[in-house]
């Protein structure tokens, strides 16, 4: 397995109409890097529209950045070959936002796990693919006969959620890329959803690109965080520096935006929507990327 | 697979009456037409009752003939089940031709974008915009002695790019689902993703699309008949009823003639119209009402 994931000046824009110059840049020139070992949970936080979930399809390979390149293995993921595309493929592996709209609801559930075992040749025998399609269920908590053999709308969300789990389970990529993955999923469930991943990482050397617009779970994994607005990564770090010492104006107004569930600190004043869009343009310099990448 | 396809349809038409009731006289109709020449046969007793003069002309409706005969002495009753037959089958014709075509063309315009999407939308939305009719009439004039296959490609194109259009908006909503990234991720090349992923979500569709342009084709040549530009050679329920009106048949006593081919056509029109609106109600949630499954 190849063991580093790298974004070089990344930049993708898309055609737009009624904008200035007919563009609109979703990510600006992000570089970063994600390696295999040690394992690590890798946090990107940003508000909607920020392009982090642009990113993550850029890292997927299902979107072809305009500018700069997505590295496997010091490669470039658009220009593989055969046999490095499929490693490519089997070692990155996402998690997508929405637990419903991941599953054709024309066919069973068990059909992505059944797809898995095929396209990826994990298993010779039907029966040697069902004890393996057993096995990462249990892994994820859910009994087999539980949900094998139903619809995707006869589960709810946090269990069609564990059966992505499952699947990455199976495929036991270096690299997960989860879209916020937990952002429709309630608290009980999300918690539950974190721990799994991060048994992944312990158990199974996973590392993970955790990307969400929610702190609090930041928080949770732990790890390192990276802060993006407007398409630019505006901070990085470990996750306690960023959250007790930001010293980007952004990374502020996000923790701020975390609410407390305490009754003494109930948010007093409000946040205007401008007041997301004044923070770059008051302090252009702060836009600016951090001098050194964190890994 | 199969199983599962078939299962869907018996669900889709239990969940509508209007479905099934379309379904119901399509398939009355289909019977009659597949089993027409059992039925001329049974009629003719032996000789052909459709050749000239087999009976005395303009016979009245009675035992013997139950539509009576027309202006050659023709038997009618036979007549009309053979023409529906040929109604039937242009429709059959046209309908799977433009359905095919129009899929394929939905597909490759939808799934690929780009330029290749903006050729093929701007040639369907050229022939869409083109007045068929008189382009028909036109092309009848050319064509005296033509086949009935001949004539169901003729009508069919004209009839695809409705179909080509509507499927390709649901392609375009389709791709973008996050199942195909799925699907992408796991190593699925596109052609499968047509097939496997999207095809099945879109089957209502194109049933839509079989059934409109079915209906199209068999109306289209039933409107040439009727006014006398028909191609010839083919024999149709708008030749019948196009006999009548020259021949005045409705004075003669002779009405079945005119009225028994615009009754099957009204029904055909009918039951097709009702198979469309029955699927669109099951497959488009917000036409059902609040009843869930």
């Amino acid at each position: 397995m190849k063991s580093e994931l790298e974004l070089r000046g990344v930049q993708q824009r898309f055609h737009a109409r009624g904008v200035a110059d007919g563009y609109i840049t979703a990510v600006d020139d992000v570089s970063f890097s994600l390696a295999a070992s040690p394992p690590q949970i890798i946090s990107l936080v940003g508000q909607s529209g920020s392009g982090k979930s642009t990113i993550a399809r850029n890292v997927l390979g299902l979107q072809k950045p305009t500018a700069g390149s997505v590295l496997y293995g010091g490669k470039d993921i658009f220009k593989l070959s055969r046999a490095e595309y499929d490693e490519y493929r089997r070692d990155v592996q996402p998690v997508f936002q929405d637990p419903y709209a991941i599953f054709n609801p024309f066919y069973r559930v068990d059909r992505v796990l059944w797809k898995a075992v095929q396209k990826f040749k994990l298993a010779s025998t039907r029966a040697a693919g069902l004890e393996l399609i057993e096995e990462s269920l249990r892994a994820v908590r859910l009994e087999p006969e539980n949900v094998l053999g139903r619809y995707p709308h006869q589960l709810s969300g946090g269990q069609r959620q564990r059966i992505m789990l499952a699947r990455v389970h199976m495929l036991r990529p270096s690299f997960i890329i989860a879209d916020e993955p937990v952002s429709m999923l309630d608290a009980q469930v999300r918690r539950h959803f974190l721990d799994i991943l991060l048994d992944f990482q312990t158990e199974h050397g996973m590392t993970t690109l955790f990307i969400t617009h929610d702190l609090s779970t930041v928080y949770y994994l732990g790890g390192e965080v990276m802060v993006i607005t407007k398409g630019q990564i505006v901070e990085r770090g470990p996750v306690s520096t960023v959250m007790h010492e930001p010293s980007h104006p952004y990374t502020k107004l996000l923790l701020d935006s975390i609410p407390q569930p305490d009754p003494d600190q109930r948010w007093t004043t409000r946040i205007a929507v401008d007041e997301l869009e004044r923070v770059d343009d008051a302090n252009p310099a702060d836009t600016m990327k951090p001098e050194a990448p964190i890994l | 697979m199969t199983m599962r396809i078939l299962t869907a349809v018996v669900r889709t038409i239990r969940n509508s009456r209007r479905l099934a009731a379309g379904l119901i006289i399509l398939g009355v109709m289909v019977l009659l037409a597949l089993f027409s020449p059992l039925i001329v046969n049974a009629i003719g007793n032996g000789k052909d009752p459709i050749e000239v003069a087999a009976y005395e002309k303009w016979l009245v409706p009675g035992p013997g003939h139950l539509l009576g005969t027309d202006q050659f002495g023709r038997d009618v009753f036979a007549m009309v089940m053979k023409a529906l037959s040929v109604s039937l089958q242009i429709g059959a014709i046209a309908g799977i031709i433009s359905t095919v075509v129009g899929v394929i063309v939905a597909f490759v315009a939808g799934y690929k974008g780009g330029w290749i999407d903006g050729i093929l939308s701007t040639f369907t939305g050229i022939l869409l915009v083109i007045p068929t009719f008189p382009l028909l009439i036109a092309l009848s004039a050319y064509a005296k002695n033509v086949t009935l296959f001949q004539v169901g490609v003729m009508i069919s194109i004209f009839a695809w790019p409705f179909a080509a259009k509507t499927i390709r908006s649901q392609v375009l909503s389709l791709r973008t689902r996050p199942y195909v990234d799925l699907a992408r991720v796991s190593k699925a090349r596109d052609l499968e993703i047509i097939v496997t992923e999207l095809l099945p979500n879109l089957l209502p569709f194109i049933g839509v699309g079989f059934a409109s342009s079915a209906l199209g084709a068999i109306f289209g040549l039933v409107g040439l008949e009727v006014i006398g530009l028909g191609p010839g050679g083919v024999v149709d329920l708008g030749q019948i009823i196009y006999n009548a009106i020259t021949t005045g048949a409705l004075t003669l006593g002779a009405w079945p003639m005119f009225v028994v081919p615009i009754v099957l056509l009204t029904l055909l029109f009918a039951a097709l119209n009702m198979v469309n609106i029955g699927l669109e109600e099951v497959y488009n949630p917000r036409l059902r009402g609040v009843a869930g499954e």
